[in-house]
């Protein structure tokens, strides 16, 4: 009971400090199982809002990044994790598969942005892409967790 | 003086060569492993035949580790694309005559991951496979009875 | 000096299974490495989109052999949470005593690889030999040595009589007294010392840049379990140690995971002699009603947090499943960045690498 108080503490001053950071932006929060606070906000604020929690509030262990696709985009969740979850939920439009990576923040979000890379065709603007993670050398260039499989041309 | 000519009567010590030979690949058949995209619930299940418990080395049978010593080549796991060309020069740089064990549910059919967009299915859709040990994972003890009956085919 | 490149892998008789790492030396010294992953890859997250909720428990207990049982716990976890379901104490409980008898097989089993690759055999064959006790336990249990099939959603199928909690604390009193005289040559021996001190040394700094999770973080002072940090029953009653150790090699790894061994054996008792009584499971719905769920446990190699999206059919609509040794795997160039060619061997199996699970 009484770590739940403090997730509730610790969740309204970091809300708080976002809506100082950014006062124009749109943060939509929602409790989730196990244990979990989803932060939907637009794919811009990302990067800020991770500095801001590394920085301000300590909070530097991602879990995973999880790819998904969503059937309006693809939809990006950061899992974060510190004594409780808390993920940042962005949806990626399929005319613009762009996100900036947060290697340089954060260097153990390599693999998981180039696995999301390999499987869904979202690019991440700096990341280092030495070759195919998962995927075969022979593999014919399709998305494999994609919903149609589209070509990596298109 | 007629010409000694290479006859159809066997020479008796080339026979002999050849049965001590036979006797040798019989009685201690060296085996190399291969996982070709496994779980790893067979492999450690074969690690197990070394163990005090099961103790394969007193049938003679022994893990080698290099692919050129090897008389059976153990197959966990589907075989995806990756590792497939893997498997095929594995099989290649083994010196003839050589035999393949399939050992699991994987390498047998696919297991639970047919219709994978990487698995091409069991170890027999790219090579002669000449026994199938079922089980997921299969139990050492039958491991061990896949291999002698294998080798009783030896002959 | 001339530089040379070393292949080593996907067939190798280091690597129980296939990866390619391809290490530059120059001298004894390794100066580079790359590693190619996806021999493995069965692609797992997109099978389990054309099953249904139940045919993927016995799919996610393939993704590993040696971690199986936490991988179905993480995945009913959270269908039971999206399910609303509440699973009976005991069957929480008979969860967790396979969880931690899953904990101990797999430290003894790294501890043989560990042996096997410094060279020292007697204790492969002395650790896998305890390792058997475990396994006829978890046979008693569940009908298998390696794979259990224990948890279905809802809870667990089996159940445990009084004579038969007995029979396994007694084989518990004869295992522990072995696992201490390992903890001891891994404490005092000089010759295992040798080859695994000061060898993969990895800084706290480092593992928060990395975000590495299991033994490997704790070995290098990072105080994180997610058994103690984020409690499920019957975790929140049981009384355990987290061994955090400072040194950040690969001895102060094995280490931790011989001290995690030992308060498993203690958490088995525990949860033996407290078990409460009562039915082991829940009927559960075939259709799950929309939602999503963030699912974590603490594997053997660290923390695996499952991400499930059901969209109200019987099949989920996208299931994520992230692994400890995707994470850790992050640190091996670090690792072995100005290495001997010799201690190689130490720093690959000092990370305990399950590839199959890394590739899913």
């Amino acid at each position: 009971m009484s770590r739940l108080l403090t997730q509730i503490y610790l969740f309204e001053e970091i809300f708080a400090a976002l809506q100082e950071a950014f006062p124009d932006a749109e943060f939509v929060v929602e409790d989730k199982p196990v244990d979990d606070t989803f932060l939907k906000l637009a794919p811009e604020k990302v990067r800020p809002v991770a500095e801001l929690l590394i920085e301000k509030f300590d909070i530097y262990h991602l879990s995973t990044i999880t790819g998904d696709d969503a059937g309006d985009g693809v939809r990006l969740l950061y899992h974060f994790w510190s004594s409780y979850g808390l993920t940042l939920d962005t949806l990626l439009p399929y005319d613009n598969l762009r996100i900036p990576t947060l290697t340089d923040l954060i260097p153990g979000a390599a693999f998981y942005e180039r696995e999301i890379q390999e499987m869904l065709g979202v690019t991440f603007e700096g990341l280092a892409t030495p070759g195919p993670m998962f995927l075969p050398d022979d593999w014919d260039g399709s998305f494999p967790l994609r919903r149609q499989r589209l070509q990596k041309s298109q | 003086m007629k010409p000694r000519m290479l006859s159809s009567t066997p020479n008796p010590l080339a026979t002999l060569t050849h049965r001590i030979v036979q006797w040798a690949r019989r009685k201690s058949p060296w085996i190399l492993h291969f996982n070709s995209g496994g779980c790893n619930g067979c492999d450690i299940e074969l690690l197990d035949l070394l163990t005090p418990r099961y103790d394969v080395e007193r049938l003679g049978i022994l893990k080698e580790a290099s692919p050129r010593h090897a008389d059976i080549l153990l197959c966990t796991g589907p075989v995806t694309r990756q590792s497939r060309d893997r498997l095929l020069r594995i099989y290649e740089q083994m010196p003839a005559p050589k035999w393949v064990v399939s050992m699991g549910s994987c390498s047998c059919s696919g297991g639970v991951f047919q219709g994978g967009h990487n698995i091409l299915g069991g170890v027999d859709q790219v090579l002669p496979v000449d026994m199938y040990i079922f089980g997921c994972p299969c139990r050492p003890e039958a491991i061990i009875d896949g291999l002698v009956r294998l080798l009783e085919q030896i002959k | 000096m001339s530089k040379i490149t070393v292949p080593i892998g996907p067939q190798h008789p280091l690597l129980k299974e296939p990866l390619a790492f391809s290490l530059t030396l120059e001298g004894e010294h390794v100066i580079e490495s790359a590693m190619r992953l996806g021999y493995v890859h069965r692609g797992i997250e997109r099978l389990s989109q054309e099953r249904t909720y139940v045919q993927n428990v016995h799919l996610f207990e393939r993704v590993c052999g040696i971690c199986s049982h936490i991988h179905t716990t993480t995945y009913c976890q959270g269908v039971e949470a999206l399910l609303g379901l509440e699973v009976p104490p005991r069957g929480l409980y008979l969860r967790a005593l396979l969880c931690e008898l899953e904990r101990i097989h797999s430290h003894l089993l790294w501890l043989g690889v560990q042996a096997r690759n410094i060279g020292f055999d007697t204790i492969f064959m002395y650790a896998w030999r305890d390792r058997e006790i475990v396994l006829d336990i978890m046979e008693d249990l569940s009908g298998g040595r390696v794979s259990h099939a224990v948890n279905i959603i809802g809870g667990v199928r089996i159940d445990l009589t009084t004579e038969h909690r007995d029979v396994i604390l007694r084989q518990l009193d004869t295992l522990e007294p072995q696992i201490e005289t390992l903890l001891d040559v891994v404490e005092n021996e000089r010759s295992f010392q040798a080859r695994t001190r000061n060898i993969g040394v990895l800084s706290l700094e480092q593992i928060r840049r990395y975000c590495v999770v299991g033994p490997v973080a704790r070995a290098s002072g990072l105080d994180m379990d997610l058994r103690r940090d984020a409690p499920t029953p019957p975790y929140d009653r049981l009384k355990f140690r987290v061994p955090v150790r400072y040194e950040g090699d690969a001895w102060a790894r094995t280490m931790v995971r011989m001290l995690e061994t030992v308060e498993s054996v203690h958490l088995c008792r525990q949860i033996l002699t407290t078990l409460p009584d009562g039915p082991t499971s829940v009927r559960a719905k075939r259709r799950v009603p929309p939602g999503e769920v963030v699912s974590r446990a603490e594997a053997p190699r660290g923390e695996v947090i499952y991400y499930i999206r059901s969209d109200g059919s019987d099949k989920p609509a996208r299931v994520k499943v992230r692994t400890p040794t995707l994470t850790n795997l992050i640190t091996l160039p670090d690792q072995l960045q100005n290495i001997s060619m010799a201690d190689v061997s130490v720093v690959l199996s000092g990370v305990d690498l399950c590839i199959a699970c890394a590739d899913r």
